[in-house]
């Protein structure tokens, strides 16, 4: 087992994060050549190939023996394997939508888990220098001020972020429908921004009041679970249980008792797990 | 008729809207006395009211002879009557739920007409510092740096905001059910932000696409409206002719060939006038 010293890794973790905000900024306002993935809605740009490329690079010169999942990675054929090993989990651009429209609603995603407990998560968005930072146990915060998640119970008063996705097929889309209808009558308001991890960041620093989404993976959730959690509000499975990271889907929100509102009005989706 | 020097007013409103911007800064993060107004998602707090009247006194002080349209003012009895004459048109906060819930993404939206053209637009996001101005035939600005809308044309590669309104009537949310389903599986993808204001200026800065509102009041889009129209864009009503600013509604876009493709798959809705 490689060793884990959680402060080193956060050192070099932080900078990593920073180093790669300068390649977004940089690329931010200029025009992408844009390649789509899985469906004509799921889309990479080299940006995200040349920050992942970064960060693997960054990882391999400190720690050798780190483990490393990265969506660009998987995309291109990686395993998605979580062992107990220090383990990088990383989206380059989250919200590579927003990235393409210069919507200034994108960020670096970065996690590293240990006996698979998640122990350092780092959100960044470059753009508004926005970075959201949790250590196991030591709290969460914005531009190192401690934030907390909002202490919302009342569904009626919840502020919920209800996304579109960006898969298209028929059974996906008649499910986020469903779950749009059946909250908008019966919540504050419906917001969708167009980045999972800036999502959680949300309602970890209390904006936001709740965010769920299925369709998601390990790489978009597993930072901001920890800053979630570390700001108090919870982060489980959609069907209430405890969060799989792998299973494809999760609900965030600023208490469970508002957790539990909100998932009976959810119509549920099996996904293939990453 | 007042006499109108756009200048001279340009130089009071846009310090009359730094300094309202300081109010809401310091309540942002506080708790909120909130009240509804025409249901249980429209509200109003203690500082909507406070900016609006400061800045209706900052206007008496300055030009005692020019007309006043605020929000506001408007609920608590006032009329909505445009005329020619030089004509403040004010939403102290754009975006009242995000505020209420600390979710930085509210504005305030203020605009100067004469004879019924809009010359002066100001859109200010004091949260994150972002002060969006135009004056006629003079371009359009975000902190002073000129912006301009993208200049997508193409349906499958616009991004679209539609918001949820503040409205839990059955025909208000069949219509945004409706409009949201004829999009979602055709554009690029689907915001909503909660600010029609801020929306505007994403047109306008070129991070969206297309922006369009049923619902909206003439103190929600008259700022934007010059914003957008200056930084290339355009603004129009919902069936495709010219706005009309007291019509409830108004499609505003990068371009008039993307629009006229977004608005065949909308499905209208008719409000009285303000």
């Amino acid at each position: 087992m490689a060793e884990f010293d959680v402060e080193v890794v956060f050192t070099v973790a932080l900078k990593a994060v920073k180093d790669a905000g300068e390649i977004i900024k940089e690329a931010f306002y200029k025009k992408k050549a844009v390649l789509t993935k899985s469906c004509a809605v799921d889309l990479v740009t080299e940006t995200d190939q040349a920050v992942e490329k970064m960060l693997i690079g960054r990882i391999k010169e400190n720690f050798p023996n780190h483990m490393f999942i990265g969506e660009e990675s998987v995309a291109a054929g990686e395993k998605c394997d979580l062992t107990d090993e220090p383990t990088w989990i990383v989206d380059p651009v989250d919200g590579t939508m927003n990235f393409v429209h210069s919507f200034p609603h994108s960020c670096i995603s970065l996690a590293v888990l240990y006996h698979k407990d998640i122990h350092i998560g780092i959100i960044y968005n470059p753009i508004l220098d926005q970075m959201f930072t949790a250590k196991l146990g030591q709290g969460a915060f914005l531009n190192d001020k401690p934030i907390r998640a909002s202490e919302e119970t009342e569904l009626g008063k919840s502020l919920v972020i209800a996304e579109f996705g960006t898969n298209r097929d028929l059974q996906k889309m008649e499910s986020v429908l469903k779950n749009i209808t059946a909250l908008m009558n019966k919540v504050h308001g419906l917001r969708a921004m167009g980045s999972a991890a800036l999502n959680m960041a949300s309602v970890a620093s209390g904006g936001a009041d709740c965010y769920f989404e299925y369709g998601i993976h390990v790489w978009d959730i597993a930072a901001g679970t920890l800053i979630v959690r570390e700001a108090g509000g919870v982060c489980i499975d959609t069907e209430g249980g405890p969060l799989d990271l792998m299973s494809r889907r999760m609900i965030c929100a600023s208490s469970e008792k508002l957790a539990l509102q909100i998932i009976p009005l959810l119509t549920q989706l099996k996904l293939e797990r990453d």
